[in-house]
C-alpha cells in the first residue's frame, strides 16, 4: 500500500493538534492521542467521565481511555468493555478485580487489537515515512469534530461574538463539515474491527500469532501502541522514547518483492541517470571552498593541521587542493615540497605503507627498516633531521574517519598525531562522519593542532563507496559472503567431505523448494517469494537434520550444528525462525546460481 | 549525479584505488602496479631533487644554504598572502603584511616557550636531582626510586610536562626515558614490550644509523630474545656498553592503570633492580594517598618515593597570558570578547595550554591574513607613503572608529580637523602616522596602570580578568579606593614603597621596563605623602596616641559593629580625631587623588584606528577550534538549499520534496523512524515521493532504486545506520543527537 502524498498530510498533522488544544505536560502522551491504532471501538466503550478533570478538558476521551487501561487498578475499567461487548462476556470469566487486576475483558481485547494491528501493517509504514493514515486522521478529525460541535453549540447558547472568537468559530465549523465524509469510512472500519475482535475472542487458537510476536503481558503490550514518536521531542528524549523496551514496532514488510540491484545494473543505470539537477550548485559550492585554498595552505605552513568536515565527498576538493599546493610551491622537482595523497577509505591501507611512502618521498635511496610503527616514525624523523634544508611533506588524507580503514583505530590516531606534530610534516585531512571529534582526546587533539573548516560539498561519494556492496552489507544480504558461487566452491573445497555432502543436500532441498513455488514453509515471513538476489525459500531445520542422519552425514545434532556453523561463518547460509519458532535454513543465492553450485558439487 | 564529470583530468579512477601515493600531476599516470608504487618516486626523485637535497645535506657548510633559505622565504612570503581589496591590494602591501606577521609571531613564540620552560623548571630540576641522587642514597636499599608528580587533572598539560621531563632526564642522567599511558599498555606484556621497545629505540635517535635498532632483539652472542623479555633489554645494555643502565619509566596517567598491572610491573622492576636501574615516575591527578591506597602494601614497600608539585595549569596560563597577550612585545592586541571566550574555554573545557597558544597564533594569522589595515603595524621604514593605496585610505574612512573620531571632532567644534580627515588624504595619512604614537602611549598607560594596580595587592581577582575588563570597559582606581582608605598608618608607607618599586623595576613578566624617568613627578609626590605620613605617625606617637586614625578607618571599624551602634559611634569617632588624624586623612585623600590621576585607561575600542592593531573577532576562532559538526550536518541534510542556494529546494520550506538530494530525503525519513528502521518501508516511502506516480518525481523504479541505494550507502558512511540482525531487511538507527 503506497503512502499517500506527503507534503499536505504532514502539514495537517503538524498543525492540527496545536490549533485545537494545549499540549499535555507529558510529551509521551501525545502519541496516544493521534495514535495509529484506531480502536474506534474502545472509544465507544469507554464512558466519557473516565479521566481526571484537567485531562478531560485538555484531551479527548480516547487518551483517557488509554491511560486507564494501562493502570489495571482503575476500578471502573473492567466494567466498560464487558458491558458493551456481550460476546466477550460470555467467554471470559466474571470480573475479578483483585486477581492481579486482570479484567475479564482483557484476554480477548488486547489480542483483538493486536490482530488488527497486524492487519493494518501498512499504517505503520506511515510511521516511518511520517505520513498520516486515513484512519488516524479520521480519529483526530473526529475528536476535533466533536469538540468543534461543542464549541458551536456553546457559541449559539452564549450568543457572544467577538473578533477572534469569530475566527475560531469559523475553524470549528470547517472542521465539523469536513469530517462528515470521513465518518462513513471510519464506521466501516469499526465494524470490521468488531468482527475481528469477536473472531479472535471465540477462536483462541488464532490469537497465537499475535501472542507469539508480542509475547508480553497484555498491560505491556498495550503500552507500546504508538509507532509514531511524539513530535518535537528533543533528541535525547526521543532516544529514550524510542529505546523503551518493546517500543520497536516495525512492519514485517521486506524487500523480497523487489529485485535488488547488482553491480552491472547499478552502473548501467547510473550512467543513464543523467545529470543531477543540483550539479551546478554543487560546483558553485565547490569553487567557494576552493577560494580558501590559500588560507588552508597558510594554516598548514604555520604548523596547523587542517581538518575538513561536512556532508558530501571531499575527494575532489582535496585533489584540487593538492594541485593548488603543487602549483604554488613552484611545481618543479627542485622544490622540496612533497605532497602525499592517502585514501583513507581504502580498506587495505596500512600505516606502514604511509610511512614507507613518506620515506621514499624524502629519499628514495633510503630503506626504512620495517619494524613497529613507532620505531619507524622515529627513524623517519632521524632521516628528516639529517637534511640541512628540511624537506616539507604535506600529507593529504581523505576520509580519516572512514569506518573501513584501519586509520580509525586509536593507536593509529596517536601515531598520526605524532607524525603530524613534526614541524616538517603537515597534515590536511577530510572526515565524513559527524562524530569525528570523538576520535581524539584533548591531548591528541592538541598534538594534532587542528584547524577545522566546514566543507559541506554535497558531492556524491560514488568514488569512495561501493554503493551496492555497502547497501547489501547493511541489509545483511550477501554481505561479506565469500564472493558468489566461486567463493562457495572455494570454501567448500577447504571443508571436509561431510560438510560438502551436507551443503549439497541443502542446495538440493532448497532447489526443490524453489520448484514447489517457493512455499517451503518460509512463507510466513514473506521470504518465500521468488527473490532473485534476496533470500530464497527456506528448508526446515528439523527435516534437514533427519535427512542428514539418513544419509550418514552426521550422527548427532551436535555434529550437525558444528557443520552448519562453518557455513554460517562463511555466510553462505542464513537461518531464521518463523513466528511459531520453527527454524528455517536458506541460501542467499539465486536459483541459477544454486543450480550451478549443485552441478559443481556433484561433479 | 551519474558520472561525475571531473573537469580536472588528473583526478582519475586510478588514484582512488591507490591507498597512498605521491602527488605529482606532471608525472602523468603510471600503471599502478604495486611494485611500481614505491619504485616510481625513486625514478622521479633521482632526476630532480636528489641533487639539491643530498648536496645541501652533505656539502653545504652552513652559510650557503642559509642564504638560499632566506631568499626563498622572502619570495614565498610575498606570494603567501592573497591580495585583498578584491585583488586590488598591491603585492608589496600583501607581502608586507606577511612580513609583519613573520616577525611578530616568532618573538612571541619564543617568549611563550620560555615561559613554559620556566614554569616547569624547578620541578624538572627536582625530579632529575632526585633520580640522580637516589642511586647513591644508602637508605634506599633495593627499593625503586619513585617520583610522584602531582600534575592535577589537566591531561593536556601533562603531555608537555612529560616531554620536558624526558628531555631533562635524558640530559641529566643519561637515562632512557619511557612514557607509558594506560591506553597504550593494557596488560603486562604490552607494557613490557613498550618499555623495551622505547628504551632500545631511543638510541637510534642520536645514533643516527637507522640499522642499529633492528638488532635489538639480539644479544651479544646473537641470541634472540622475546620482545617482552627484560633479559633482552639487559643484553642490549651489554652490547651498548652502557654502564649506567638506567631506565626511567613514567606512568603518565597513573590513575588509569589497573592496580594489578602496576603491582606486577613494579614487582618485575624490583627484581631486576640489580641489573637494570629502573626508576619510575607517576603522574598523579588526585593525591599520593589515594594512589598508595590502590597499591598492595608489599608493592608500596618496594618504592622509594618523593613527591613533586607541578605549577598548576592556571598559573602557567596566567604567565603565558602576561607575556604573550598583555605584554609589550605583543604586536597585536586581542580584544576583550575574544579573550573572554578563550579564557572561558580554558576554564570550562580544560583545553590545555597548547590549544590556548594555538588560538593566540590563529588570531594573529587571521588578523594579518585578512585585514588589509594590518599593514599599518609595519615599522616606519617599510611602511612608505607609496604603499598606502587609495583603497587603504578608503578602508580607514569606513571604520567605526573613524566615524566616532570625526563625530567627536565635530562635537568638540574642531570642524576643520574633521573636514580634513574626511576630504584630505594626506592629512588623514599624517593622522594615521600620529596614531601609532598614540597607540603606544595608550598601551603604556594601560600596562603601567595595571601593573600599579596589581602591585598594590589590594585588588582581588586575577590579572587576566583585570586586563580583559580594562580592555572592555576601561580602568580606574575605583575598585581599590576603599582598600586604600582603610589602610592604617603603617600600611600606607608600605603601599607607597611597593608602588615605588613597581615604577622603578617595571614588570619582567609583562616585559615592561621601569619608568622612573618619566614618572618623576609621581615619584616625588608619592615620596612626599609617605614622608608626611611617617612624620605624622611619629608625632602621634610622641603625643602618646596609639595609632593614627583617619575618618575612613574609623568608619570601617564601626561598620563591623551593629547598625545602631554605627551612628552613635561614628559621630563620636569624628569628634575624637586629633589633628594628626585629620592630617593623615588628608594625606590619604591626596594619595587617592594622585593615584586616580595616574591609574586610568580607556576601553580599547575608543581609540581611533584600533581596528588596525586590535583583533576582536570571536567567530573565526570558534569555527576553527570548536567545530560543531552536528549542526553542520544537520543543516546540510535538512536544509540543503542553505548550502546549495538552489531554488528548487528553497521552496520546499521544511517539507519533503522530490527535488531534495536523495540523502536529504532519506535523512528526513530517518528522523521519523524508531530505533529500528524497516528498509522496505523506507524504500516504499521514498519511492512514493520520487517515483512515477508522484507529482514531481517521475523516476522509474530502477532509477529510483539506484538513488535510494546511494542515499542509504551515504547514511551508512556517515554513521547514521548500522546493520541489524533483529529483523529481516531492517537497519538500526544509531544517531539521535547530532
Amino acid at each position: 500500500m503506497p503512502p499517500r502524498r506527503k507534503s499536505t498530510d504532514q502539514h495537517d498533522l503538524v498543525e492540527r493538534p496545536s490549533r485545537k488544544r494545549p499540549l499535555p505536560a507529558d510529551p509521551y502522551e501525545v502519541p496516544d492521542e493521534d495514535d495509529a491504532v484506531p480502536s474506534a471501538k474502545r472509544q465507544r466503550r469507554q464512558p466519557e467521565d473516565g479521566g481526571t478533570p484537567s485531562k478531560r478538558n485538555a484531551t479527548p476521551r480516547k487518551q483517557v481511555d488509554f491511560l486507564q487501561r494501562d493502570l489495571a487498578s482503575v476500578p471502573e475499567e473492567p466494567e466498560s468493555p464487558t458491558e458493551q461487548t456481550p460476546s466477550k462476556k460470555r467467554i471470559g470469566r466474571p470480573p475479578k478485580a483483585k486477581t492481579g487486576g486482570t479484567p475479564s475483558g482483557k484476554p480477548s481485547t488486547p489480542s483483538a487489537l493486536r490482530k488488527k494491528q497486524v492487519d493494518e501493517t501498512p499504517i505503520k509504514l506511515k510511521g516511518i515515512s511520517g505520513v498520516d493514515t486515513p484512519g488516524r486522521r479520521g480519529i483526530a478529525d473526529r475528536s476535533a469534530r466533536r469538540k468543534s460541535a461543542r464549541a458551536l453549540i456553546d457559541r449559539v447558547l452564549e450568543g457572544a461574538v467577538s473578533d477572534d472568537e469569530d475566527e475560531e468559530q469559523q475553524i470549528a465549523r470547517e472542521i465539523y463539515e469536513s469530517s462528515e465524509e470521513e465518518e462513513e469510512g471510519d464506521t466501516q472500519q469499526e465494524n470490521l474491527a468488531d468482527q475481528e475482535a469477536e473472531l479472535a475472542a471465540t477462536t483462541p487458537s488464532k490469537t497465537g500469532r499475535g501472542r507469539g510476536r508480542g509475547g508480553r503481558p497484555p498491560g505491556l503490550a498495550r503500552r507500546k501502541k504508538s509507532p509514531t514518536p511524539p513530535r518535537d521531542l528533543p533528541p535525547h528524549e526521543q532516544y529514550f522514547y524510542q529505546n523503551k523496551p518493546g517500543s520497536n514496532k516495525t512492519s514485517n514488510n521486506t524487500l523480497s518483492s523487489l529485485d535488488l540491484l547488482i553491480h552491472e545494473e547499478y552502473f548501467s543505470l547510473l550512467r543513464n541517470l543523467g545529470q543531477d539537477p543540483h550539479e551546478k550548485h554543487i560546483d558553485a559550492l565547490q569553487s567557494q571552498h576552493a577560494a580558501s585554498f590559500p588560507q588552508w595552505a597558510f594554516e598548514l605552513s604555520q604548523g596547523f593541521s587542517v581538518c575538513l568536515y561536512g556532508y558530501g565527498s571531499k575527494r575532489r576538493l582535496l585533489h584540487q587542493f593538492a594541485e593548488y599546493l603543487f602549483s604554488s610551491s613552484g611545481g618543479n622537482d627542485t622544490n622540496n615540497t612533497t605532497i602525499i595523497m592517502i585514501n583513507g577509505h581504502t580498506r587495505t591501507l596500512t600505516f606502514r605503507e604511509i610511512l614507507t611512502t613518506i620515506s621514499a618521498a624524502i629519499d628514495p635511496t633510503f630503506r626504512l627498516p620495517s619494524g613497529n610503527p613507532l620505531a619507524m616514525i622515529q627513524n623517519l624523523f632521524t632521516l628528516l633531521s639529517s637534511f640541512a634544508q628540511k624537506p616539507r611533506i604535506t600529507l593529504l588524507l581523505a576520509s580519516l574517519d572512514s569506518p573501513f580503514s584501519p586509520l580509525r583505530k586509536p593507536q593509529t590516531q596517536s601515531l598520526l598525531a605524532h607524525l603530524s606534530s613534526h614541524p616538517a610534516i603537515s597534515l590536511a585531512c577530510t572526515v565524513d562522519t559527524p562524530d569525528f571529534p570523538l576520535l581524539w582526546d584533548s591531548s591528541l587533539r592538541s598534538s594534532f593542532n587542528f584547524a577545522f573548516h566546514d566543507c559541506t560539498t554535497f558531492a556524491d561519494h560514488s568514488k569512495e563507496l561501493d554503493v551496492v556492496d555497502e547497501v547489501h552489507e547493511l541489509l545483511g544480504r550477501m554481505g561479506k559472503r565469500a564472493g558468489g558461487k566461486e567463493g562457495v566452491a572455494f570454501v567448500l573445497r577447504s571443508l571436509p567431505e561431510n560438510a560438502r555432502k551436507l551443503f549439497g543436500l541443502i542446495v538440493g532441498e532448497v532447489l526443490v523448494a524453489f520448484e514447489d513455488g517457493g512455499g517451503g514453509g518460509g512463507g510466513t515471513s514473506g521470504a518465500g517469494d521468488f527473490a532473485a538476489g534476496g533470500e530464497g525459500p527456506g528448508v526446515e531445520y528439523r527435516m534437514l537434520y533427519n535427512k542428514a542422519v539418513e544419509e550418514f552425514i552426521c550422527s548427532s545434532e551436535m555434529a550437525f550444528r558444528t557443520l552448519l556453523k562453518e557455513f554460517h561463518d562463511h555466510q553462505i547460509i542464513t537461518s531464521h525462525k518463523d513466528s511459531i519458532g520453527t527454524e528455517y535454513l536458506s541460501l542467499p543465492f539465486r536459483k541459477e546460481e544454486l543450480e550451478s553450485i549443485l552441478e559443481e558439487l556433484m561433479s | 549525479m551519474a558520472e561525475t564529470h571531473d573537469e580536472n583530468p588528473t583526478l582519475s579512477e586510478e588514484d582512488d584505488h591507490r591507498a597512498v601515493y605521491i602527488f605529482n600531476p606532471r608525472a602523468g599516470h603510471h600503471t599502478s602496479l604495486p611494485q611500481e608504487k614505491t619504485a616510481r618516486p625513486v625514478k622521479k626523485r633521482r632526476v630532480g631533487s636528489t641533487r639539491a637535497w643530498s648536496a645541501s645535506a652533505a656539502d653545504h657548510a652552513g652559510v650557503a644554504p642559509h642564504a638560499e633559505e632566506e631568499t626563498e622565504t622572502t619570495t614565498t612570503a610575498a606570494a603567501a598572502f592573497s591580495q585583498l581589496f578584491g585583488g586590488k591590494e598591491s603585492l608589496e602591501a600583501a607581502g608586507l603584511r606577511r612580513q609583519v606577521f613573520d616577525t611578530a609571531w616568532p618573538v612571541l613564540d619564543g617568549r611563550i616557550k620560555n615561559v613554559l620552560r620556566e614554569a616547569n623548571r624547578t620541578t624538572l630540576e627536582d625530579v632529575s636531582s632526585f633520580i640522580r641522587d637516589a642511586e647513591g642514597d644508602a637508605t634506599r636499599g633495593t627499593r625503586i626510586p619513585a617520583g610522584f608528580i602531582i600534575t592535577g587533572p589537566n591531561i593536556a598539560s601533562q603531555d608537555l610536562l612529560f616531554e620536558q621531563l624526558s628531555e631533562a632526564l635524558g640530559k641529566a642522567t643519561q637515562a632512557r626515558f619511557v612514557r607509558l599511558r594506560a591506553a597504550g599498555a593494557p596488560n603486562l606484556k604490552a607494557a613490557l614490550k613498550k618499555v623495551i621497545r622505547d628504551a632500545t629505540a631511543q638510541v637510534s635517535l642520536d645514533g643516527g644509523d637507522g640499522d642499529e635498532d633492528t638488532e635489538v632483539a639480539l644479544g651479544r652472542d646473537g641470541r634472540k630474545y622475546l620482545d617482552y623479555d627484560l633479559e633482552g633489554l639487559h643484553a642490549f645494555f651489554g652490547v651498548q656498553q652502557d654502564s649506567s643502565r638506567r631506565v626511567v619509566v613514567a606512568f603518565e596517567d597513573s590513575e588509569a592503570f589497573e592496580s594489578s598491572l602496576l603491582t606486577d610491573l613494579l614487582g618485575l622492576f624490583h627484581s631486576w633492580q640489580g641489573r637494570i636501574q629502573f626508576s619510575v615516575l607517576f603522574g598523579i591527578a588526585t593525591s599520593v594517598e589515594l594512589f598508595q591506597a590502590r597499591l598492595l602494601k608489599s608493592t608500596a614497600r618496594q618504592l622509594f618515593g618523593a613527591k613533586f608539585d607541578v605549577v598548576q595549569a592556571d598559573l602557567v596560563l596566567d604567565n603565558v597570558f602576561k607575556s604573550a597577550i598583555a605584554g609589550t612585545q605583543a604586536t597585536l592586541r586581542l580584544g576583550p570578547t575574544l579573550l573572554r571566550s578563550l579564557l572561558d574555554r580554558q576554564r570550562d573545557q580544560v583545553a590545555g595550554i597548547r590549544v590556548f597558544i594555538s588560538s593566540i597564533k590563529y588570531a594573529y594569522m587571521c588578523h594579518f591574513y585578512a585585514n588589509p589595515l594590518s599593514v599599518l603595524l609595519a615599522d616606519e621604514k617599510s611602511l612608505t607613503r607609496q604603499l598606502l593605496q587609495p583603497e587603504h585610505i578608503q578602508a580607514v574612512r569606513t571604520l567605526d572608529s573613524f566615524k566616532a573620531h570625526v563625530e567627536a571632532a565635530v562635537d568638540a567644534r574642531q570642524l576643520n580637523h574633521a573636514q580634513l580627515l574626511v576630504e584630505d588624504d594626506g592629512y588623514l595619512v599624517r593622522q594615521m602616522v600620529e596614531q601609532r604614537q598614540k597607540k603606544q602611549d595608550y598601551l603604556m598607560q594601560l600596562l603601567r596602570s595595571l601593573h600599579l594596580l596589581t602591585s598594590m595587592d589590594l585588588v582581588p581577582g586575577r590579572f587576566t580578568d583585570l586586563y580583559v575588563a580594562a580592555l572592555a570597559g576601561g580602568l580606574d582606581l575605583t575598585p581599590t579606593i576603599d582598600g586604600i582608605k582603610r589602610l592604617g598608618a603603617d600600611d600606607v608607607p608600605a603601599l607607597i614603597n611597593r608602588l615605588l618599586t613597581a615604577i622603578r623595576t617595571g614588570s619582567p613578566d609583562l616585559d615592561l621596563p621601569g619608568w622612573e624617568d618619566e614618572a618623576e613627578e609621581l615619584i616625588s609626590s608619592l615620596c612626599e605623602i609617605r614622608d608626611e605620613i611617617e612624620a605624622l605617625a611619629e608625632q602621634a606617637q610622641e603625643k602618646g596616641q596609639q595609632a593614627l586614625k583617619s575618618k575612613f578607618t574609623a568608619q570601617s571599624k564601626v561598620l563591623r559593629t551593629t547598625v545602631i551602634a554605627q551612628k552613635v559611634q561614628l559621630s563620636q569617632d569624628t569628634a575624637k580625631l586629633t589633628d594628626e588624624d585629620k592630617a593623615f586623612g588628608k594625606a590619604i585623600d591626596a594619595l587617592v587623588d594622585l593615584l586616580t590621576h595616574h591609574i586610568y585607561s580607556d576601553p580599547v575600542d575608543s581609540l581611533f584606528l584600533h581596528e588596525a592593531w586590535a583583533y576582536d573577532a570571536e567567530a573565526p576562532y570558534r569555527d576553527v577550534f570548536v567545530p560543531r559538526p552536528g549542526t553542520t550536518f544537520e543543516r546540510a541534510l535538512t536544509r540543503p538549499h542553505a548550502y546549495l542556494g538552489c531554488e528548487c529546494c528553497s521552496k520546499t520550506n521544511g517539507t519533503l520534496s522530490a527535488t531534495l538530494p536523495t540523502t536529504c530525503v532519506l535523512y528526513r525519513l530517518y528522523l521519523e523512524t524508531g530505533s529500528l528502521v524497516n528498509v522496505a518501508d523506507l524504500w516504499s516511502a521514498y519511492y512514493a515521493l520520487v517515483g512515477e506516480d508522484s507529482e514531481d518525481g517521475g523516476l522509474g523504479e530502477r532509477e529510483a532504486l539506484v538513488q535510494f541505494y546511494h542515499g542509504l550507502a551515504e547514511l551508512r558512511l556517515m554513521g547514521f545506520v548500522k546493520s541489524s540482525k533483529k529483523k529481516a531487511d531492517h537497519v538500526a538507527k544509531v544517531k539521535w543527537l547530532l
